[in-house]
């Protein structure tokens, strides 16, 4: 029983698990090798679906932690990707404060403004604040792929949700 | 409408303030917190600069192995090819070596030569074995805004900002960034590099800007320049941070440089500590 209760745990922390990962290894949504332009950010969908679904799994911290860790692997200036997370955590917060039922139309129309903010905050501080040179083209193209995959992570979490986690929608 | 207005202001507050379960911290204070956290860095501030560089060495060490499955797998699978190829291996490994050989013999002519041409120029960054630090690429990670990789050496090793990154003397980059034990390597190919470079024949001068592409580009070349295929490109040291001379690709006709090495492709690399040690940035 008690590894029973472990192994829900696990699962439970999955998406959490990933994002760190997904934080800390070389292992990135960045096809450039095989596609050249292709190129999606992928723990922000798994932060605005998860704070949006399953807020108990997905701690604000945990978040904030995550995007300082991503910070010093992709060597940004420290906070700035937190800062990009927890936007994204605050438009997911609010839609589901304001919704009762929500469809994967309604989720992929509230994550293209969230995405929006999000990067938009992202990429200005980068380039007002830092030395750091950025293509716009490339910025385009991450923006464009993370909106147009969502609504197949927003399948697979669901699935994920639905086989593993269990419950209602929160 | 006060009513809806009442909704939103009690949404929008919930949700920046909101805390209990798993959410220990409410959103705005970590904002807050976020915020605070990028201005120091910004800004330089030497407390965040130490603490950066403490859990920059913690978590490229972390990312090196939380990124070793990545890693040994497609080794794993060219092992096992490799060794139901091992008499063609065998083979062509000969044909390496007779090729090496061959060129054995030449190379002690070529070094003398290569002296006393040295001397004739009164070059001023002839290397020794004491100048370089080997290392290992601890993180490679493909980032689609920033060509960097991570390596194992830092400060301790005498590692500093600005010194050259080679791999077998073929130019790969710069260092941009120094912890005690890791440093960041920033590639040819970034948006952010630019190296003064020679080109080979008519010795034309020019800057290399990094693309984001695979492929660096040609600027800032002589008027009415043509651009042909296949000749050589080499550091011009004008910026007395890259050793004049060292190799780093050939032209294509299009005014992009191929480059020797394949920035995807880097195990080990060689930094070497320029005797210029005033640091660079």
């Amino acid at each position: 029983m008690a590894r029973l209760n472990l192994f829900n745990k696990f699962l439970n922390s999955g998406p959490l698990l990933l994002l760190y990962y997904l934080s800390i290894s070389e292992i990135d949504t960045n096809l450039e090798k095989t596609f050249d332009i292709f190129t999606f950010n992928l723990p922000i969908i798994i932060i605005y679906f998860w704070i949006l679904k399953r807020p108990l799994i997905m701690g604000t911290g945990h978040i904030f932690v995550a995007g300082l860790i991503n910070d010093v692997v992709m060597g940004f200036p420290l906070g700035i990707s937190s800062l990009s997370y927890l936007v994204v955590c605050f438009f997911s917060n609010y839609v589901r404060n304001k919704s009762v039922n929500t469809t994967i139309a309604s989720d992929w129309f509230t994550f293209f403004i969230a995405l929006i903010f999000a990067n938009l905050l992202f990429f200005s501080l980068l380039n007002n604040f830092s030395d750091i040179v950025i293509s716009y083209s490339k910025i385009s193209y991450n923006t464009f792929f993370t909106l147009f995959l969502f609504p197949i992570f927003w399948l697979l979490f669901s699935l994920y949700q639905a086989n593993f986690i269990g419950g209602q929608d929160a | 409408m006060s009513v809806s207005r009442d909704d939103f202001s009690i949404a929008f507050r919930s949700a920046l303030l909101q805390r209990g379960g798993a959410q220990k911290f409410s959103i705005l204070s970590l904002i807050i917190l976020a915020i605070f956290i990028f201005f120091l860095d910004v800004y330089g501030f030497t407390g965040i600069k130490t603490a950066r560089s403490f859990i920059n060495d913690v978590v490229f060490r972390v990312s090196y192995i939380a990124s070793s499955p990545s890693r040994i797998l497609p080794s794993a699978g060219k092992g096992l090819t490799s060794h139901f190829n091992l008499k063609e291996e065998n083979e062509k490994l000969r044909e390496v070596i007779e090729n090496y050989k061959s060129l054995d013999l030449n190379l002690e002519y070529l070094t003398n030569e290569n002296k006393n041409l040295r001397k004739v120029l009164n070059a001023e960054n002839i290397i020794n074995s004491k100048d370089i630090v080997l290392a290992k690429v601890l993180v490679d990670r493909n980032s689609p805004f920033l060509k960097t990789i991570i390596i194992n050496k830092g400060t301790q090793s005498g590692i500093k900002k600005g010194m050259p990154v080679t791999q077998n003397n073929y130019l790969v980059g710069r260092i941009v960034d120094t912890n005690y034990l890791s440093s960041r390597v920033l590639l040819l190919t970034d948006l952010n590099s630019r190296i003064p470079v020679t080109l080979d024949g008519d010795s034309s001068q020019a800057i290399l800007t990094g693309s984001g592409t695979k492929n660096p580009k040609l600027e800032y070349l002589p008027e009415e320049y043509e651009f042909k295929e296949d000749i050589n490109v080499f550091a011009s040291g004008k910026e007395r941070i890259f050793i004049p001379g060292t190799p780093i690709g050939k032209t294509t006709e299009i005014g992009e440089v191929k480059l020797y090495v394949d920035p995807n492709q880097l195990s080990f690399v060689t930094v070497i500590l320029t005797r210029n040690n005033k640091e660079k940035f």
